[in-house]
């Protein structure tokens, strides 16, 4: 089995008597896993721990390669877009892409060809001769892609990378994003507090609370981690309420909506099935049965609020 | 930006195979980034080169006069060979200050700059540690500087060799070189280093070139008056870095005339001063990006 992206086992970060990660332990792959968490969670911390740029306890591997002792192979294979501005002034976004470039291991006329095709690639096209010290904030954060982009990385750390940008340009970044996996064959870590965006964007999601992992795994099983559908929504022909007469001899909690419609929690015994089954005794026609989805905010309050850590039970890949 | 959707633009991407260069050689692409933004505005270099290309053209033409006087108008040696001979240490002074400028305009600058644009975030995501980035600096700011304060003078001497009377005092002169060289390296390394030390102390860049020109025109002044007006006191007019650097060469040239505006420095004082000088710089430089990578990307700034 190949081994994944990115595995945590204990890893601990401490700045003094303040932990910031507590014992992590995760096995990530995926095409964008959104990193979440409430500010003073342990991301930003996290992606230092594996990029090799802190020390800590545990173990953190990327890309199969220990970040405590192969941080300089780690950063030549993984790109990151910082949330801050990380320029240097008086260049402009081609120069600032090349020298990148070249600080990642690529001979320099390599580094100026990738430079040219990934600022291309982010949408700055003629305005890349320009001194980034003029640019708006949209254009910005297009740099930093593409600075991140430039030599090439198996993994893009985006940290923030919607910050401050109109609803416009915010569209169109993630636009980017999303493309990236396929256009550029990298995996993406999205860092943010951005619900929307990662449930625009990401097929998997890491959300941390407090230092410590709260869940891993993909995004339809963060909405679900209770482990299966428990909330439905049942249109009937009519006589909702005696349907929900009949499910609560089960024990279910049920809302009467209107008369052609009633919202049904099942107990922890019972399946949608057993909804058809209650129906067709009660002589109660029903015409659509759907589940209720959690929003990706609702789940990720629920996660963030459950002391316990939590894993779907689905996921394979995770150990939480 | 584009246009309202967002459009994907994409040139063709093809994974790179290639080589990467080690992270060894991460510093030459910083000593040549530093070199190429340097060159890129007129007064933050070229203005500077201009003052040496003025200083090497006065001294060069008056040693070519001097020597032609000599034999044309039948002018005692005793009298020409001091003026030839006095020419490159009192050139040395006005490299010096050409020196400065650069110091002034970009080493001065560097780290504090890097600092206020978050670049420490830039350099420290990829392959690059520490070392790299303080050895990357500290060489392109040499090499910047080598043109100017090591470059003129070896000029200069290249002409004295090369204007001597007879085959065997242009033998008896080639030390000449060797000294100028020595000269040469220890002034481009204290106006490398130093400049770069103080650019590490604070966090705002004109903060950090307000400090370094204090600390250069009014505490070393300040500090070689001192020692000018205390015939004991040569140690503590050796702080003044330019002085110190002419002292060397009065020494290395073994000119024993002093003008009067100079104190009088043991070289021996030159010497410890401008390596303590260099040592303490790069030690601070060194400090400042360690602990600011140690805070992670571009943290602890």
């Amino acid at each position: 089995m190949a081994e994944p992206l990115i595995q945590l086992r204990q890893l601990t970060k401490s700045y003094g008597r303040i932990v910031a990660l507590r014992g992590v332990d995760a096995a990530v792959d995926g095409r964008i896993i959104g990193l979440l968490g409430p500010n003073g969670s342990g991301k930003s911390t996290l992606l230092k721990c594996l990029l090799g740029l802190l020390p800590y306890e545990g173990e953190a591997r990327v890309l199969g390669l220990h970040a405590a002792t192969h941080g300089a192979e780690i950063r030549d294979r993984v790109g990151y877009m910082p949330e801050q501005e990380a320029f240097l002034a008086g260049m402009s976004a081609v120069e600032l892409c090349t020298y990148a470039g070249e600080l990642s291991g690529l001979p320099r006329t390599e580094a100026m060809q990738r430079a040219h095709a990934a600022l291309y690639y982010a949408g700055l096209e003629e305005k890349r001769y320009q001194p980034i010290d003029g640019y708006s904030t949209g254009m910005k954060q297009r740099v930093k892609l593409a600075q991140a982009l430039v030599h090439d990385p198996e993994i893009l750390f985006l940290d923030e990378p919607t910050n401050g940008l109109d609803p416009r340009s915010r569209d169109e970044m993630l636009e980017l994003i999303a493309e990236l996996p396929e256009r550029r064959n990298c995996t993406i870590v999205l860092s943010t507090h951005l619900l929307p965006d990662v449930e625009r964007v990401c097929d998997r999601a890491m959300i941390m609370h407090q230092g410590r992992l709260r869940f891993a795994g993909t995004m339809d099983e963060l909405r679900s981690t209770r482990g299966r559908d428990t909330e439905l929504v049942v249109d009937v022909k009519a006589d909702a309420d005696k349907l929900a007469a009949a499910l609560g001899e089960l024990g279910a909690r049920c809302e009467v909506v209107s008369p052609l419609q009633l919202r049904v929690e099942l107990p922890a015994d019972a399946t949608s099935i057993t909804v058809f089954q209650r129906a067709r005794d009660a002589g109660v026609q029903v015409r659509g049965l759907g589940v209720r989805r959690e929003t990706i905010e609702a789940a990720f309050l629920r996660v963030i609020g459950d002391p316990a850590p939590v894993a779907p039970p689905s996921s394979p890949e995770v150990a939480a | 930006m584009s246009g309202a959707k967002g459009q994907i633009h994409d040139l063709g991407y093809k994974r790179y195979v290639g080589t990467r260069r080690p992270p060894s050689t991460r510093w030459r692409v910083i000593a040549r980034h530093q070199i190429s933004f340097a060159w890129k505005t007129w007064w933050r270099f070229k203005a500077a080169l201009g003052i040496a290309i003025i200083a090497t053209c006065i001294t060069s033409g008056l040693m070519l006069f001097a020597s032609e006087r000599s034999t044309s108008v039948g002018l005692a040696q005793a009298i020409v060979k001091p003026l030839i001979d006095s020419a490159l240490p009192e050139s040395i002074i006005w490299f010096c200050r050409a020196g400065f400028l650069v110091s002034l305009t970009i080493g001065a600058g560097v780290v504090a700059s890097d600092v206020q644009s978050g670049a420490f975030t830039f350099y420290f995501a990829r392959s690059v540690k520490p070392f790299h980035y303080v050895a990357g600096k500290l060489v392109g700011l040499c090499a910047l500087l080598a043109i100017i304060v090591f470059a003129g003078p070896m000029v200069i001497s290249g002409l004295r060799v090369g204007i001597a009377d007879s085959p065997e005092q242009l033998i008896e002169m080639l030390p000449y070189l060797g000294k100028t060289a020595i000269i040469g390296a220890v002034a481009t390394l204290a106006y490398a280093a130093v400049p770069l030390g103080f650019s590490a102390l604070l966090h705002n860049r004109r903060h950090a070139l307000a400090l370094w020109a204090a600390y250069y025109l009014i505490f070393g002044e300040m500090m070689h008056a001192l020692g000018r007006a205390s015939d004991s006191s040569g140690w503590i007019a050796a702080i003044d870095i330019p002085h110190a650097v002419q002292a060397l060469a009065y020494d290395l040239y073994d000119i024993k005339f002093r003008a009067q505006r100079d104190a009088n420095i043991p070289v021996e004082a030159a010497v410890v001063a401008l390596a303590a000088h260099v040592v303490l710089a790069i030690a601070i430089v060194l400090h400042r990006v360690r602990a600011a990578q140690r805070a992670g990307i571009g943290g602890g700034a």
